[in-house]
């Protein structure tokens, strides 16, 4: 059966209707391996790293819009008491004011920028604040045997169609959430999911689990932007080392 | 994990070794193996390596780059001074983590020493740098370039692309990009702990060159320096599927009367399921306390500044 001219082009249209992922599709890159390719510079656009919650400009600290998924955090109550003892002490009692390593998830949106780089079996982020490392395998095999107590935690990921999914676990209950206090224990279990949205944004979904700190898991949400500058670089932020320095100078 | 880094021991050896004399002669050791069908020294390694390098054909990355991924320990290096550690010195009989003799790993000049202009003789060399300044290391800093690949295990990934090489080292979780696409060199304003690193392939030798360093580390634990005006370029080139030998070209005309060449080995660490783990430093136990009421100084305004 012959279609007329009319015919054809309602099945494009339909189709184009039907499917809007793969009518995208031909923007997103892939790497040899045919996976989506998430290599770049990128940093966030928000001001998760003052307060992951709704709140208003302090001094200091630009107000901004939750990145927590339904803007409220499920403490327990021992642990909400917590969370505002944290607050009122914020100034020294930040992890961040002893130039360490931030933790995870929290090291992702510090307002610095950080690269990703990809092979077949593991996906490496370097990031300007603390000389930062996390590598991610993604060759198949298991966290360690615990227990284990690191600064960014171990993270093995896999592949769900275009998503990378980070499965993190090994923390220290050390590293904080934000400098607004919102904190976790060691037990703390993130499921990561890094879903491209075009050739320069990432979607980025945060479920964190810790039944020590929480009723019940709960996520973030945010966009990851590409730095498009030219000859952009991830450069260097080593705060124990800029604290130091500074104490030196003080002290002569 | 603290503890298998000698960052804190360190300290303590610093704090008392200039309290110590030598009392005890160094024992023998019995002869190292070879390393890549090379003598175990580095001076004849480097001759011997280069002439191997020639005949062998590396592994390909799917793009067809020579192969140097994988996990690598420095092999033919002691982070004791890179000039070699004597007999006699003073150090080999501490009771306090006792230096080990070992030759130089200064191959050019041949005599084994940096060429320091005369003013620097007296930093470096478990001089000045030793006896006054907290070693940068110790203070939960890099390494920097080249001490971090002496000893500790790391990794060396071609991500897809071949935009970059990504070094990864244990030591203090240090991270080194390279670029591989022939971008611009950094503003010289700013510098970095590790140098700004731009590569490039020269057959199948991988040539890193770097610039752009604070000037804030040093080649090992006698306080050898450079300056925030050094430039190194580092030379990898495979000389069987499992060794690399690792050149350091050190050219400094504020410090050196010429440019100054180190080897030494990097072999494949075969351990089933090796990783390299997160050895965070300035998080863990970091007391300086003793060594900065002992008048130590952090090396943040070092002896070659205004030079």
């Amino acid at each position: 059966m012959r279609q007329g001219p009319t015919n054809v082009l309602l099945a494009v249209l339909l189709s184009l209707a039907a499917t809007p992922a793969a009518a995208q599709a031909p923007a997103l890159s892939r790497t040899s391996d045919g996976k989506p390719d998430l290599q770049g510079v990128w940093q966030v656009l928000n001001t998760a790293a003052w307060d992951i919650q709704d709140h208003a400009a302090r001094l200091g600290v630009p107000a901004g819009q939750s990145v927590v998924v339904g803007n409220e955090i499920p403490y327990t109550p021992a642990a909400l008491a917590k969370k505002r003892q944290n607050f009122e002490s914020r100034a020294t009692a930040d992890p961040e004011t002893k130039g360490y390593l931030p933790g995870v998830p929290r090291i992702m949106y510090m307002p610095y920028p950080f690269q990703i780089f990809q092979t077949p079996g593991q996906v490496v982020m370097v990031f300007e604040y603390d000389r930062g490392v996390r590598n991610i395998y993604t060759n198949g095999t298991q966290h360690p045997r615990g227990p284990l107590n690191w600064w960014l935690g171990d993270s093995r990921g896999r592949w769900e169609g275009d998503t990378l999914v980070v499965d993190v676990v090994y923390f220290t209950d050390e590293t904080w959430l934000d400098r607004a206090g919102n904190f976790h224990s060691e037990n703390l279990h993130l499921v990561e999911r890094y879903t491209p949205a075009g050739p320069d944004h990432i979607t980025y979904e945060v479920t964190v689990e810790d039944p020590n700190v929480f009723s019940r898991p709960w996520q973030m949400r945010m966009v990851l932007y590409r730095r498009k500058e030219p000859n952009v670089r991830v450069l260097e932020y080593d705060p124990g080392r800029l604290m130091d320095e500074a104490g030196a100078q003080r002290d002569k | 994990m603290l503890l298998r880094h000698s960052g804190f021991a360190l300290a303590l050896a610093i704090a008392l070794g200039a309290h110590l004399a030598a009392q005890n002669a160094a024992a023998p050791r019995p002869a190292p193996p070879p390393v890549g069908g090379c003598p175990p020294v580095p001076a004849a390694f480097h001759t011997c390596a280069l002439e191997k390098a020639k005949t062998f054909t590396p592994p390909r990355t799917r793009s067809g780059k020579p192969d140097l991924q994988g996990f690598w320990r420095g092999r033919l290096s002691q982070s004791f001074s890179v000039e070699g550690v004597r007999g006699d010195e003073p150090l080999v009989g501490s009771d306090v983590m006792p230096w080990e003799i070992a030759p130089p790993m200064v191959v050019d000049p041949p005599d084994g020493r940096i060429p320091y202009q005369p003013w620097a003789v007296p930093i470096g060399r478990i001089g000045v740098n030793y006896s006054q300044y907290l070693d940068p290391r110790t203070a939960c800093g890099s390494g920097g370039v080249p001490r971090l690949a002496l000893q500790d295990a790391n990794q060396i990934l071609q991500p897809d692309g071949d935009a970059f090489i990504v070094w990864l080292h244990e030591d203090h979780h240090v991270q080194r990009v390279i670029a591989m696409d022939g971008r611009p060199a950094l503003g010289t304003a700013i510098k970095v702990t590790n140098g700004d690193s731009r590569g490039r392939w020269d057959g199948n030798t991988l040539v890193i060159d770097s610039n752009n360093f604070n000037g804030y580390n040093w080649f090992d634990d006698s306080g050898n320096f450079y300056t925030d005006n050094v430039h190194i370029v580092e030379r990898l080139t495979m000389i069987d599927r499992d060794t690399i030998h690792y050149e350091v070209r050190v050219e400094d005309p504020k410090v050196y009367t010429r440019p100054w060449t180190l080897v030494w080995a990097q072999v494949r660490e075969k351990e089933q399921g090796f990783e390299l783990l997160e050895e965070a430093c300035r998080e863990g136990q970091r007391d300086l306390g003793e060594l900065m009421r002992d008048g130590i100084k952090f090396y943040f305004d070092p002896p070659w500044r205004g030079r």
